[in-house]
C-alpha cells in the first residue's frame, strides 16, 4: 500500500559534514534512512553537505548530524554558523527533521563548556547545554522512549562521551535510561526532543537496530508534504539485533 | 642482579604452568609476575641483547610485519626474541623476553623484535630503548578502548621524540597522520611508501580518517589511494604533502591471498602472502631489515619461504575443503580483507565473525564503516557469526548482501560453511580477534588445526 501512495516521491537525506563528522559508524544511520525510504516506495536521495555554502539544503527532508573527533569538530564551528544555521532553522520551522548524534547533538545546543571553563557556543536550536565531565561514559545503553505510540518502546545503542548534557525547559528527553548513563549520568535521561529535532548520544549505529525510530523520523518528515503513513516492513533481523541487546542487559 | 634472576624464574615458572594447564599460550601472565618482582626487568633483559631491538607499532599489520622482520633476522643466523601471538602490551613483550632468558637470568638473543600496541609505545621505547621504531599506519580502531585517533597520535609523537641517540624511526610516508608526526620530529626519519598508480583507487573509502591538512584544515587532495587513507596526498594550499619516500615499492602484482610481488630499489621480491595491505607490511619489514644492514638480495631470497602468523591468512584443510582465516578487526582492515577475498581471490563462501569482547572493542558501530557492499551479488554463502552475529546480519541486509541466518555458535557456523562448500573449493573466514580465537578453538577441537602456541 505504501508503494502505491508514496511511489516516485522523492525523499532526501542531508548528511552534515560527512567527511569530518563521521566517527564510528554514523554511516549506518544514513544507510538505514535511505534503504528504508526505498523499501517504503520512496525515491531516496543523499546530499552530502560539506564545508561551504550549500543550495541543496532546501531539498532536504531529514538532516543527519553525526559526531566527530575534537580536531575535526573544531574545523566546522564557524562553517556551521556561517553557512548552515539559517537554512537549518528555516527547514525545521517548515517540518523538516533533524537527527543529531553525540557531537552533532552537542553542537545543536547552547554551548559546550570544557573542563577549564572555556565555552564553545553551539547554535542553540536545542535547549540543552553540555559540560565536560571527568570520566568517559562508555558502554551499551537501553532507553525507554517517551515518544508516544512507538513499538517497541525501547531504544538500544552504545555511548562513548565525556560531555554531560542537561536539558532546559524547551527540550524533552528522548527517553529514560534503563541501562547506561545517557545525557549526564545523574538524572536518568537520554537525548532530547524539541519540535522536529532529535538529539542523542546513542551510536551503535542507532537507526539500524532501532527501525521503529527510523520510520518515526521518516514518517514525520513526510507529514509536512501531506502524507505520513508508511507501509509495514519486515524488521525481524533488525528487531533480533535489538532484542539481543535487551536480553543481554537483563542478564547483567 | 639477584632480583632480576628471581623475576626471570618466577615469570618462567608462570609461563610453564599456564601452558601445562592449557590455560592459553602463557603469552602475557609471566610478564605480570616478573614485573611485580622487578619493575625494570624488561629494560635489564633488553640490555642483554647482542644488537638491540626493533619495535613495531601502528593500527594494522603489526603482527605480520614483526613476523617478517624476525624471519629475515633469523635467516641471517641471528637469535631473535619476539612477542608473537598478538600479545602486544608491555607485559607481552616482557613475557617473551623472559621465555628466552636462561637460568642465570640472562636473555640469550641477538635481536628483540617487538610489536607494541600504539598506546603502549612511550613506555616500550622508554624501557626497551629500541634501535629502530616502525610506525605502520594510524586508522580508527576501537574508540571505546583507545580513545580518539588524535590522542594515540600524540602518544606516538612523544615516544618518537625520545628515541635514543642513533636510533632510527621508520615511517609510512603514505599515511597523512603518520607523516604529520614524522615531519614534526627533531630528526629525519626513514620514509617508505608505495608507488604504483595501476593498483590505486581515486577516492577515499568511507572509513577514511586523516582527510584534512594539519596546518590549514583544508581537505587533502589524494592523487592515489592505496589502503584506507594511505596514499599520495597533498594540501590544496601547499601547506602539507606526502614526504618523498626513501624506499618505494613499485610494479606491484597481487594474486589473491596466495602471493604478491613488488620491486623495492631495484630488487624484485615475491612471497606467499596476499593483499595490497601486505605490500605495506613487506615494505616496512624490508625498510627495517635494510636499516640494520641486511642485503637486498638476501631479503628477496629469504622472503620466498615466509609463513604467515596465527589467523593472518592461515590455511586450514578439511576433507578437501580449504579454509583461509583472515583476521579483520577494524574498518580499514576489514575493507582490505573483503576486497582481497572478493576481487583478487574470487571468493564466494564466507564466515564473517564479530565479537564485542574487550580485545575486539565493545562498540560494534564500526561495521557500518566497512564496505560489505563489495560482497553483493558476488558472494554465494555468507554466514554472520560471533557474539554479535545479529548486528552483522543487519549490516549485510542494508548492504544488499544475501546472507544465511546469524549463527552465534562458532561450531554451528563452521557446519553451515562446510555444508555449503564443495570439495576442492575455498572458503574464507574473516573475523575480529576473539571471534577468530573462538573459531580457531573449534578447529583445534575438531583436529583440523594446531593450537596457536604450537604454530
Amino acid at each position: 500500500m505504501g508503494a502505491a501512495i508514496l511511489g516516485n516521491m522523492r525523499f532526501t537525506v542531508g548528511w552534515l559534514y560527512p567527511d569530518l563528522m563521521n566517527i564510528y559508524g554514523d554511516r549506518g544511520n544514513i544507510l538505514t534512512l535511505l534503504k528504508r525510504a526505498e523499501w517504503h516506495g520512496l525515491e531516496p536521495h543523499l546530499v552530502e553537505l560539506g564545508r561551504g555554502a550549500a543550495a541543496e539544503m532546501q531539498d532536504v527532508d531529514v538532516f543527519f548530524f553525526g559526531g566527530g573527533q575534537d580536531r575535526e569538530q573544531a574545523l566546522i564551528y564557524d562553517d556551521l554558523r556561517q553557512y548552515k544555521q539559517e537554512s537549518l532553522q528555516r527547514a525545521v520551522d517548515d517540518g523538516v527533521q533533524i537527527l543529531a548524534v553525540c557531537g552533532g547533538y552537542q553542537l545543536l545546543g547552547h554551548y559546550y563548556q570544557t573542563a577549564d571553563g572555556e565555552r564553545f557556543d553551539g547554535i542553540g536550536m536545542l535547549d540543552v547545554k553540555t559540560e565536560a565531565g571527568k570520566k568517559r561514559f562508555i558502554g551499551d545503553v537501553v532507553v525507554q522512549t517517551g515518544i508516544e505510540g512507538m513499538v517497541p518502546d525501547t531504544l538500544v545503542g552504545f555511548e562513548n562521551h565525556s560531555g554531560r548534557t542537561f536539558l532546559g525547559p524547551g527540550a524533552k528527553p528522548l527517553g529514560k535510561v534503563l541501562m547506561g548513563k545517557g545525557n549526564n549520568g545523574s538524572d536518568k535521561t537520554e537525548g532530547a526532543v524539541q519540535g522536529n529535532i532529535i538529539g542523542t548520544y546513542l551510536h551503535g549505529s542507532l537507526l539500524p537496530k532501532n527501525p521503529h525510530l527510523a520510520d518515526y523520523v521518516i514518517g514525520k518528515a513526510l507529514k509536512r508534504r501531506g502524507d505520513g503513513a508508511l507501509s509495514h516492513l519486515d524488521d525481524s533481523a533488525e528487531l533480533a539485533a535489538h532484542g539481543w541487546i535487551l536480553q543481554r542487559a537483563q542478564r547483567r | 642482579m639477584i632480583r632480576k634472576t628471581a623475576a626471570v624464574w618466577a615469570g618462567k615458572a608462570t609461563g610453564t604452568l599456564s601452558r601445562v594447564t592449557r590455560r592459553g599460550g602463557g603469552t602475557t601472565l609471566p610478564g605480570d609476575v616478573a614485573r611485580a618482582i622487578d619493575p625494570k626487568i624488561l629494560t635489564r633483559l633488553a640490555q642483554d641483547l647482542t644488537y638491540g631491538s626493533i619495535v613495531i607499532t601502528g593500527t594494522n599489520g603489526k603482527t605480520t610485519t614483526a613476523r617478517l622482520v624476525s624471519y629475515l633476522l633469523e635467516g641471517a643466523g641471528h637469535r631473535v626474541v619476539s612477542n608473537r601471538a598478538g600479545a602486544n602490551l608491555i607485559f607481552g613483550a616482557t613475557a617473551a623476553a623472559l621465555d628466552r632468558a636462561g637460568a642465570d637470568g640472562r636473555l640469550r638473543a641477538d635481536w628483540g623484535v617487538f610489536e607494541i600496541d600504539e598506546a603502549s609505545l612511550p613506555r616500550a621505547v622508554d624501557e626497551i630503548q629500541p634501535r629502530a621504531t616502525l610506525v605502520l599506519n594510524l586508522f580508527r580502531d576501537q574508540l571505546d578502548r583507545y580513545g580518539e585517533l588524535e590522542s594515540i597520535a600524540r602518544k606516538i609523537e612523544r615516544a618518537l621524540s625520545t628515541l635514543p641517540e642513533g636510533a632510527r624511526a621508520v615511517l609510512n610516508a603514505d599515511d597523512p597522520r603518520v607523516a604529520e608526526i614524522g615531519l614534526g620530529l627533531p630528526y629525519r626519519p626513514l620514509w617508505y611508501g608505495l608507488d604504483d598508480v595501476s593498483i590505486a583507487a581515486k577516492t577515499l573509502p568511507h572509513a577514511a580518517d586523516a582527510r584534512t591538512c594539519p596546518r590549514c584544515g583544508a581537505s587533502l587532495i589524494f592523487d592515489a589511494v592505496y589502503v584506507g587513507h594511505d596514499g599520495v596526498y597533498r594540501c590544496p594550499n601547499g601547506d602539507f604533502a606526502r614526504p618523498e619516500p626513501d624506499l618505494r615499492a613499485t610494479d606491484i602484482k597481487l594474486n589473491g591471498f596466495e602471493s604478491l610481488a613488488l620491486t623495492i630499489a631495484g630488487t624484485r621480491i615475491e612471497l606467499p602472502l596476499g593483499g595490497l595491505y601486505n605490500c605495506y607490511n613487506v615494505l616496512a619489514a624490508y625498510a627495517a631489515a635494510y636499516s640494520v644492514g641486511l642485503e637486498p638480495q638476501y631479503i628477496a631470497d629469504r622472503l620466498k619461504t615466509f609463513k604467515p602468523a596465527f589467523g593472518r591468512q592461515e590455511r586450514v584443510e578439511f576433507r578437501g575443503r580449504h579454509l583461509v582465516l583472515v583476521l579483520s578487526k577494524n574498518p580499514a582492515g576489514f575493507n582490505e580483507t573483503v576486497r582481497t577475498a572478493v576481487d583478487l581471490a574470487k571468493g564466494t563462501n564466507y564466515i564473517l565473525g564479530l565479537n564485542d569482547r574487550k580485545a575486539d572493542g565493545t562498540d560494534v558501530s564500526w561495521i557500518w564503516d566497512v564496505d560489505f557492499e563489495q560482497l553483493k551479488d558476488r558472494a554465494r554463502v555468507v554466514i554472520p557469526a560471533g557474539v554479535r552475529a545479529h548486528d552483522l546480519a543487519v549490516r549485510l541486509k542494508y548492504a544488499g548482501v544475501k546472507a544465511e541466518a546469524p549463527e552465534t555458535d562458532p561450531g554451528k557456523a563452521l557446519d553451515v560453511l562446510i555444508k555449503n562448500t564443495d570439495e576442492g573449493d575455498t572458503a574464507y573466514v574473516l573475523c575480529t580477534y576473539t571471534a577468530m580465537l573462538d573459531i580457531r578453538a573449534e578447529l583445534v577441537r575438531r583436529g583440523w588445526a594446531q593450537p596457536y602456541w604450537e604454530t
